[in-house]
């Protein structure tokens, strides 16, 4: 653009065009139900893609004789311990140890200078790589073959995870329609509020138990810098179990606390769809009442706590404050559409849900466009 | 000068007896303290209810009330706070671009330094500094824990069937 030659007047700032905003929407609802695509967890790439590699010493034994009580003697006097997958026998090749740990030493004389007796039984030495983690996965196991025999746990629930057939049909298509629902809530959104200009991040709360959407949110930070969607979710999310610290900018419908006119747009668009939440029961209550009715227990066990046993529906990754949010409220699974490169907490920057001193982790899928 | 550290243990010591993860927050703008606050996750059963989170609404109040643009104003505030900022926090701090931040004792468990560094995603960052009065903010934090949390579901743990209930089925 040659702006540079444009006059200095300053024109009054174009608005942006609202049909645009409308047209992006209108794509990703169509898409969200017309893809076919499965949807796909988001982990950390070690699990999925092609194992990093590391290099290290191989010895060759001269007597095959040689072999159990080399290994033995190496595991006391040479034990591996970040390369425990890695089996120490090749036929008559043995894995020693990283290239690294010998310092200014030859391998021989590294050996020797942790037992005399390693000086007579290898007749050469070799640098080989080898895969560096532990495969994860049957794929990634076959991989190691090329490279030397590896220990493999095969994880039944990891594989399925990383299969197209996670989710059934059925599971997938609900997925796809709760996220049309909080493309819905977008589009309300942005045909009703006047400042909107851009797609806003939505979050959709549903319980599966019950097949119900408990709360939605939309951002408001230019309002309120912390008032994002996710945020505003949880805090709905707490008023349906009598707590919430927000007051509401509108009036909200008491059983779902969605916007009165939202809620009946929603359900007139989406009559098939169940709103509102499981009742809160505080567990004080049956404590004082232990000789209750097994019911009243039951009710008690099964009342929603913060977001235990939720899921999640967001537009866009949730950033790095929002993602520990859910963490905090111990939702069970998030489902988003697009990522968010800027400052995304389950995907773009960092994943949460892999850190593994977190107390809680939940399981994140994306893949809906 | 003032021990605003020490007013944050105080907030800290008052959310204990409330039955609150005791951690205590204070934001202090040229010398003053402009919000105070402590954890409130129980009694608004918000888990993001942390201090921290609630002296930002605090501040986004005291601005309204005094017709002040929030933005630069939280650009010239020190926090005190008992415990390392969670990884939730620490980036709420950062997008405020706050000043500085001073805390009592590390936070193993969820801590925006600790655990993960949320200094590496976000570009503005402040300054961050671990104060002498650790060992108290931990004393707390530990006497909290060594209670069991009353507002927490039961465990689902599954009665094992005794043969009378079998027989009743």
């Amino acid at each position: 653009m040659d702006g540079s030659l444009l006059p200095a007047i300053q024109e009054p700032p174009i608005k942006k065009i609202k049909p645009s905003t409308n047209m992006t929407i209108n794509f990703y609802l169509n898409e969200v139900t017309s893809s076919k695509t499965p949807l796909k967890v988001v982990l950390n790439d070690d699990i999925s893609e092609s194992l990093p590699l590391i290099e290290v010493y191989t010895g060759h034994i001269q007597n095959p004789k040689d072999i159990s009580k080399t290994v033995l003697l190496l595991n006391e006097k040479l034990p591996i311990k970040e390369l425990q997958h890695l089996k120490r026998v090749k036929k008559q090749d043995i894995f020693l140890c990283p290239i690294t740990y010998t310092n200014e030493m030859t391998i021989q004389e590294y050996l020797k200078s942790l037992d005399d007796s390693f000086a007579d039984i290898f007749d050469s030495f070799a640098v080989i790589h080898v895969p560096k983690q532990p495969p994860k996965l049957k794929k990634q196991f076959e991989d190691t073959k090329e490279y030397w025999p590896c220990n493999f746990h095969p994880d039944k629930y990891l594989e399925k995870l990383f299969s197209d057939n996670f989710f059934t049909q059925e599971e997938s298509n609900m997925h796809r329609k709760y996220m049309y629902i909080a493309l819905l809530n977008a589009k309300w959104y942005v045909m009703n509020d006047a400042s909107i200009h851009d797609v806003p991040n939505v979050t959709l709360v549903v319980d599966p138990i019950i097949a119900s959407v408990v709360a939605v949110a939309t951002d408001n930070r230019k309002k309120h810098p912390t008032q994002h969607s996710t945020m505003l979710a949880i805090d709905n999310v707490a008023r349906t179990q009598n707590g919430g610290a927000w007051s509401p900018d509108c009036e909200l419908d008491e059983e779902t606390m969605i916007p009165n006119s939202l809620l009946q747009c929603l359900k007139a668009e989406m009559p098939e769809i169940n709103f509102g939440h499981r009742k809160f029961k505080s567990n004080r209550v049956t404590d004082d009442n232990n000789s209750g009715t097994e019911n009243n227990e039951t009710s008690s066990l099964d009342s929603p706590y913060l977001c235990t046993g939720y899921y999640i529906y967001m537009l866009r990754e949730p950033c790095v404050m929002c993602s520990m949010a859910l963490v905090h409220a111990r939702a069970k699974r998030i489902f988003f559409c697009v990522d968010n490169e800027r400052d995304g907490g389950l995907k773009s920057k960092v994943k949460l849900q892999t850190v593994s001193s977190l107390n809680h982790r939940f399981e994140v899928f994306t893949g809906f466009l | 000068m003032i021990d605003f550290m020490r007013q944050a243990l105080e907030l800290a010591k008052s959310a204990l007896n409330t039955n609150e993860v005791p951690v205590g927050c204070v934001f202090v703008r040229n010398g003053k303290i402009v919000a105070q606050s402590k954890n409130s996750v129980n009694e608004t059963r918000n888990p993001t209810r942390h201090a921290e989170i609630n002296c930002i609404d605090e501040v986004l109040n005291y601005c309204q009330d005094r017709n002040i643009e929030y933005r630069s104003f939280f650009e010239d505030i020190i926090v005190y706070v008992t415990v390392e900022p969670c990884i939730m926090c620490a980036a709420a701090l950062k997008n405020l671009n706050i000043k500085e931040v001073i805390y009592g004792c590390a936070n193993d468990r969820f801590g925006g330094h600790t655990v993960i560094d949320v200094g590496d995603i976000y570009p503005n960052s402040y300054s961050l500094t671990a104060h002498s009065h650790a060992q108290e903010a931990m004393d707390l934090l530990k006497q909290f824990y060594k209670g069991t949390n009353p507002h927490a579901p039961q465990e689902k743990v599954k009665k094992k069937k005794t043969k009378q209930d079998e027989e009743k089925l």
